[in-house]
């Protein structure tokens, strides 16, 4: 175990390493002089030039740069927002909230769905069920996500007028307290509908093929020879051993999901990290970019690994790989 | 039995195993269809798919067969002349993928020890990054280009396929044909480039084909997010165009995002299906 804990977070730290050096190469090797990125402009004025050439460095070798740069990101310094002129630290904590609460709730929906139905696939495989299950996962799976959310836009917002477009809140109401909750929630529907069901297909197949694998096994065909229930059989020794390839998917999952999360709140003008980033891409703010990316590489990769280690102790069968 | 006649019954072979697939026969069909209309899209196309028309966001009608978009440009053509972009882009970019994680998968399977360790560690390190993010700073950073889209994508996707032909080299280099060739003195990489790659490449080729469908959705979705290259056409850019005309110009984003769905569903259902005969315990559905 404490062996296999070592070798993951061994790759967590290099996974953390690799998005510095590519994040610190980015700027280098981009079109263009590093100064005119950084400041966001072509023509900076001299005191600009002189103030970011000593804050990074940049007359000095470029590994000196680099230590210099890490150094830095270890006060927690992220840089400056070109736009704002605010520390780029404080731009992303305050946009975090409605990312996090569509993607979690997203995550645990899908797993919960769909986990659930690629259960009941499998146990009436070749049914109807099962064959109209499989086909709408593949249109899904086939589906841009961005067009989803914009389809479910068209017909439930502007068609039915159910739901709001787009935002977080009702900007006119000004709503306070549960009301504001509800606001939210009723905001939430749409964007977290589209996330979820392009997650769906994803947890449908890999339960439904380990449910599959399970039940053809050696020790389920002896205990059908021998006549215990289907029910006892599946309650008893499928569902534990179906369930558990999920939680891997589960951290694989995290990064497509957050990527995914991103378009949507394009999508839906979902004050999120993902608008913040298109915000910064198209407004040339390249360390709003590059700490947007650093931040989200390095807690994808601490998540994924926590979720590899938690995984370990569930299945042992895992460490000795 | 003569070659011709070899070649006819390998032929056979192939058909017969396609028709036992159905998600393989349903993917092909849709997407030779698919091919066809990109193929001869200057001849089907009802307009030039960049001209200007007087009929802005005009609905789908005789004149323009789907609509035209906030800028009276056809529709129809728009999606016709799209498809040539996003097949090539899905394509060219899972092929470069497809090449990378052979050569890297097949090294560190076959050549094991010190270089596989390395190798192992870089594959689980770039399959911890958030791709996405990457392939959209690159573009934003270097500019959007067809070609730096194709490339970023499949320089940034290649860990599927550099696990899977590692499996495969290493569980090939242990059986006796590829020992005795070592032992008669054949270099490694010959080995490695005439024996190894080729006989372990099928599940490469099925991982690729499902790649182009994941490459022709990131290329939409960088096109949706205003970083395509303006110099094309492409099918998530007129989904992008019709974004701000949803409540009077529903057709504009729809029939190009369907255009999308039918051309990555073929390429998935293809993929899939080779998988189903690669393994057809695990994967059959029927």
């Amino acid at each position: 175990m404490a062996r296999y804990l070592r070798k993951r977070v061994l790759t967590g730290i290099l996974v953390i390493l690799v998005s510095l050096i590519i994040n610190f190469s980015l700027i280098h090797l981009a079109p263009g002089n590093p100064i005119n990125l950084l400041a966001g402009k072509d023509n900076p004025s001299q005191e600009m030039i002189d103030t970011l050439t000593k804050k990074y460095g940049l007359d000095k070798p470029i590994y000196v740069q680099f230590i210099h740069y890490i150094k830095t990101l270890l006060k927690g310094d992220l840089g400056y927002s070109i736009m704002s002129n605010e520390p780029v630290g404080k731009l992303i904590l305050e946009k975090v909230g409605p990312t996090l609460l569509l993607a979690l709730t997203s995550i645990i929906l899908a797993l919960v769905i769909g986990t659930a139905l690629g259960i009941l696939a499998a146990r009436k495989r070749g049914s109807k069920f099962d064959i109209v299950m499989n086909g709408l996962s593949y249109l899904f799976d086939s589906t841009p996500n961005f067009w989803l959310g914009l389809m479910l836009i068209l017909i439930f917002a502007s068609k039915l007028k159910v739901f709001p477009t787009a935002g977080m809140v009702d900007l006119r109401t000004q709503s306070e307290g549960i009301a504001k909750v509800i606001d939210i929630l009723w905001h939430l529907v749409l964007p977290l509908t589209t996330v979820t069901l392009i997650q769906i297909p994803y947890y449908f197949r890999i339960a439904r093929s380990s449910v599959i694998q399970t039940m053809s096994e050696d020790f389920i065909t002896t205990f059908r020879a021998a006549g215990m229930k289907e029910n006892r059989i599946f309650n008893k020794y499928v569902f534990k051993n179906a369930i558990l390839p999920t939680v891997t998917v589960f951290g694989i999952n995290l990064a497509y999901v957050i990527s995914g999360v991103a378009i949507i709140e394009i999508v839906f003008a979902w004050p999120g990290m993902g608008r913040l980033m298109m915000t910064a891409i198209s407004k040339r703010d390249y360390p709003l970019l590059m700490g947007i990316y650093l931040l989200l590489s390095v807690s994808i990769a601490v998540c994924m690994i926590v979720v590899d280690v938690v995984y370990a102790i569930i299945d042992p069968r895992i460490r000795y790989d | 039995m003569n070659k011709s006649g070899n070649f006819k019954m390998k032929i056979k072979k192939i058909i017969s195993s396609i028709n036992n697939v159905k998600q393989l026969k349903a993917g092909i069909i849709l997407l030779a269809l698919i091919i066809l209309l990109a193929i001869f899209a200057p001849l089907i196309a009802t307009h030039d798919p960049f001209e200007l028309n007087d009929d802005m966001v005009s609905p789908p009608s005789n004149n323009y067969i789907l609509g035209t978009d906030g800028l009276g440009r056809d529709i129809f053509s728009g999606i016709l002349y799209g498809a040539r972009t996003s097949i090539l882009i899905g394509v060219v970019a899972a092929s470069i993928s497809g090449i990378m994680g052979t050569l890297i998968g097949g090294i560190s399977g076959f050549y094991g020890g010190k270089i596989d360790a390395v190798l192992s560690e870089v594959i689980n390190v770039f399959l911890m990054m958030p791709t996405f993010f990457l392939i959209l700073i690159i573009v934003a950073l270097f500019g959007s280009s067809m070609f730096n889209v194709m490339v970023v994508i499949g320089i940034t996707t290649w860990t599927g396929n550099a696990r899977l032909m590692r499996a495969e080299a290493l569980s090939l280099k242990q059986r006796t044909f590829v020992k005795s060739l070592e032992t008669i003195g054949e270099s490694k990489f010959k080995i490695l480039l005439k024996h190894i790659i080729p006989n372990g490449i099928f599940p490469i080729i099925a991982n690729t084909t499902m790649n182009v469908s994941d490459a022709i959705l990131t290329e939409s979705a960088l096109s949706f997010l205003g970083l395509g290259d303006p110099n094309v056409m492409s099918w998530g850019q007129i989904v992008y165009n019709g974004k701000s005309y949803l409540t009077n110009g529903w057709w504009i984003s729809t029939f190009s995002g369907i255009a999308i769905v039918l051309t990555v569903l073929a390429f998935y259902l293809i993929g899939d299906g080779m998988n189903n005969i690669l393994s057809p315990k695990l994967n059959s559905n029927n």
